[in-house]
Parts: structure tokens; sequence; C-alpha cells
């Protein structure tokens, strides 16, 4: 039976409400407040996020992030480091209860089921796109889409990117790489397994690639998506996560 | 060679893509043997829940730096409930090994 899912389209905001908004969703959907939410959004500044093992110095030039403009900031999800350029992507995130139909227990098989959401999405675009686990979509043998997912407080929270641009030289920058001797390397390497919407198509219209995953996730999931907001419950909860957990130093710095 | 405060690290790249990291100090036992005191786990992998990872860490001070007796410590970390994607029970005894002063 067709699901009725929430449709959030958020813009643009601070890498700090971003997190801190997945997470209060994450926490209302869990409890049956509110319906399973599909949100979009994008990150202004630019920001930076690392996995929620990662050492936040091993990974990052914290520097070099301050000397940009570029947030730093630490996921609730595993997975690794991830470049979220202003204009160069689009997130989504996913929320739903931890029970519901369709949804398999297993972490794995379950990046399958959301991920063919984007893979169904990108090929309405015209792109040969494939689902490379765990957890990364490509086209053409590149990269195109990260994805992470967490399982807490009773719910299930995905989010994940779609690259429109790419702009390796400025991500390697912000990004620690094990050896600098491998930097001209990398951003090779880069080139090669990376690709961008922008890369594939020539051009990005940032509203129809959120209209093509919409599509998509409606075909995967058996969803229908009707558009709505966040609740006043979820804004104030937003908030105080955010000063709780995101905001904080000792949560950026916790590895 | 363990850095100023006695920690030494490494990083182990998993078949697959994902890279586990750790850093670690180690004492002496009474026979001599390197004997983990302190460690920290990082990386891009997955572990549900999270926090088993923490469990992990403090369940390892007092253990020694040999293969059976840390694959012995840490596979009932990842039986059960726990999921962890991205990397196995041979991949983190290897990375605690790799860091053997």
């Amino acid at each position: 039976m067709t699901q009725r899912w929430r449709l959030l389209l958020h813009g643009a905001r601070n890498a700090f409400d971003n997190m801190a908004i997945d997470e209060a969703i994450l926490r209302t959907v869990a409890v049956g407040d509110v319906p399973a939410t599909l949100r979009f959004y994008t990150w202004e500044p630019s920001a930076v996020s690392i996995g929620y093992f990662q050492g936040v110095e091993q990974e990052v030039d914290l520097a070099a992030c301050r000397r940009e403009g570029v947030d730093v900031i630490r996921r609730i999800t595993g997975g690794g480091a991830v470049f979220h350029d202003r204009e160069g992507e689009i997130t989504y995130s996913l929320m739903l209860q931890g029970n519901a139909p369709g949804v398999p227990q297993n972490v794995l098989d379950s990046y399958g089921v959301f991920c063919q959401g984007l893979v169904l999405g990108l090929r309405r675009l015209g792109l040969e796109a494939t689902f490379a686990p765990i957890n990364d979509i490509a086209v053409n043998g590149r990269k195109i889409s990260g994805n992470a997912q967490t399982r807490r407080f009773g719910g299930v929270l995905q989010h994940g990117t779609v690259l429109c641009d790419v702009n390796p030289a400025l991500m390697f920058t912000l990004l620690k790489v094990p050896d600098a001797k491998l930097r001209d390397k990398l951003l090779q390497t880069v080139a090669e397994r990376v690709t961008s919407i922008r890369r594939e198509l020539g051009a990005v219209d940032p509203q129809a690639v959120i209209e093509a995953l919409c599509a998509g996730f409606a075909a995967a999931l058996d969803a229908e998506f009707i558009p709505g907001v966040l609740t006043e419950q979820e804004a104030q909860l937003a908030q105080q996560i955010k000063g709780e957990r995101y905001a904080r130093r000792e949560w950026l710095f916790k590895r | 060679m363990p850095d100023v405060n006695g920690f030494s690290s490494a990083d182990y790249k998993v078949t697959g893509g994902k890279l586990l990291r750790v850093r670690l100090r180690t004492v002496p036992d009474a026979q001599g043997e390197p004997c983990i005191a302190a460690v920290s786990i990082t990386g891009d992998f997955f572990m549900h829940p999270e926090e088993a990872l923490e469990a992990l860490e403090a369940a390892l001070p007092g253990v020694p730096l040999r293969a059976d007796v840390l694959r012995e410590r840490i596979a009932p970390f990842f039986a059960g409930e726990v999921q962890v994607i991205g990397a196995d029970v041979e991949d983190f005894v290897q990375l605690l090994l790799a860091a053997k002063p």
C-alpha cells in the first residue's frame, strides 16, 4: 500500500541547523508524532562533515576551513568526510520508523532499498546510475552520490548527497590527505572516480534534480510525498539538539 | 615509533575501501609483553549501534597485543545485535597489531 510521506524542501541552511533538523525529525518521526519524511537541503556556508567515528584533526585541515569560511561538523552517522559545497550538491535525508514496512532490519540490505530511490531518480535525468555497495551511487563507474545511515531513538535516518558540481582542488585543501605527496595523484584520482550532474549532463537544474529524486524515491519506497513544513515541536527540538550537540566543541572533537 | 605522549598510531586499509585508524599506548605486563593501556579507534566505517565502538575501546585495556587474544576479545562485540559495515573482526585485529610499538 502506498505510504503518505511528508516532503520538506528546505533550501540552504548552515551545517549546525541542517544536522540538528535531521536529528529532530528522526526523533519526532520515531515516536509517531509526524509521518515518515523526505527532506532536501543545501549548505550555506559550505561545510565539511565528518563521520561519527572519524578523528576531526586526522581528517580536516581546520585552519584551511577557517580561512575559507567553511563550517566543520561531526555527523551522527558513520562513513567518511564530505565537503558540502554550497552550490555543488543537493543533500537529502529520509527519516522513518524503525519498524516501517519494507525496511530491512539488516543495515546493508536497507542501503540497497533506499539507494534504489536515488538510482531511479538519476535515471529519470538520463543518467546511467547504478547502486555501488556499500553506500554509493555511480554513473559510468564514477561516484555521484554517497550515503550514510543511523538507527537511533527507534527510527532510521539515511542522509546523503548528490554531486551537482565538483571542486576537487578546494576539497583537498580542506580535507587532509594521508600523504601530502599524494595530493596530485589524489586530484587525478578524484577526476577519474567521481563525477557530477554537470559533468554528465553539461548543466544542472536543481529543481529538476529534486523532482526526479522525489519520483525515484516514490517508486522505490511506494511512497506519495505531500509537501509540508517542520512542526513547531521539531523546530524547538532542533534548536535544543544544536545547542546540546552539534554546535558544541566537545562534540566536534569527540574523536 | 611512539609519539611524545607514548602513543603509537597505525592506519589500516580494509579491502573494499574503508580506512581504520588507531592510536594506542601500551604498558609491558609481568612477562614484558606489551598490553593495551589506552586506545582510540577512528575511521570511515559504520557500526550500529554506534556506541558499540566505545564499549569495544573500553574492553581493550589490559589486553596483550597478540592476534589470538585480540580476536577472542573483539569477536563478541561483533556478534549479536551489533552490525559493523565496511570492516570485520580480523580487520580490527590487524589494525591493533599494526600499532604495536
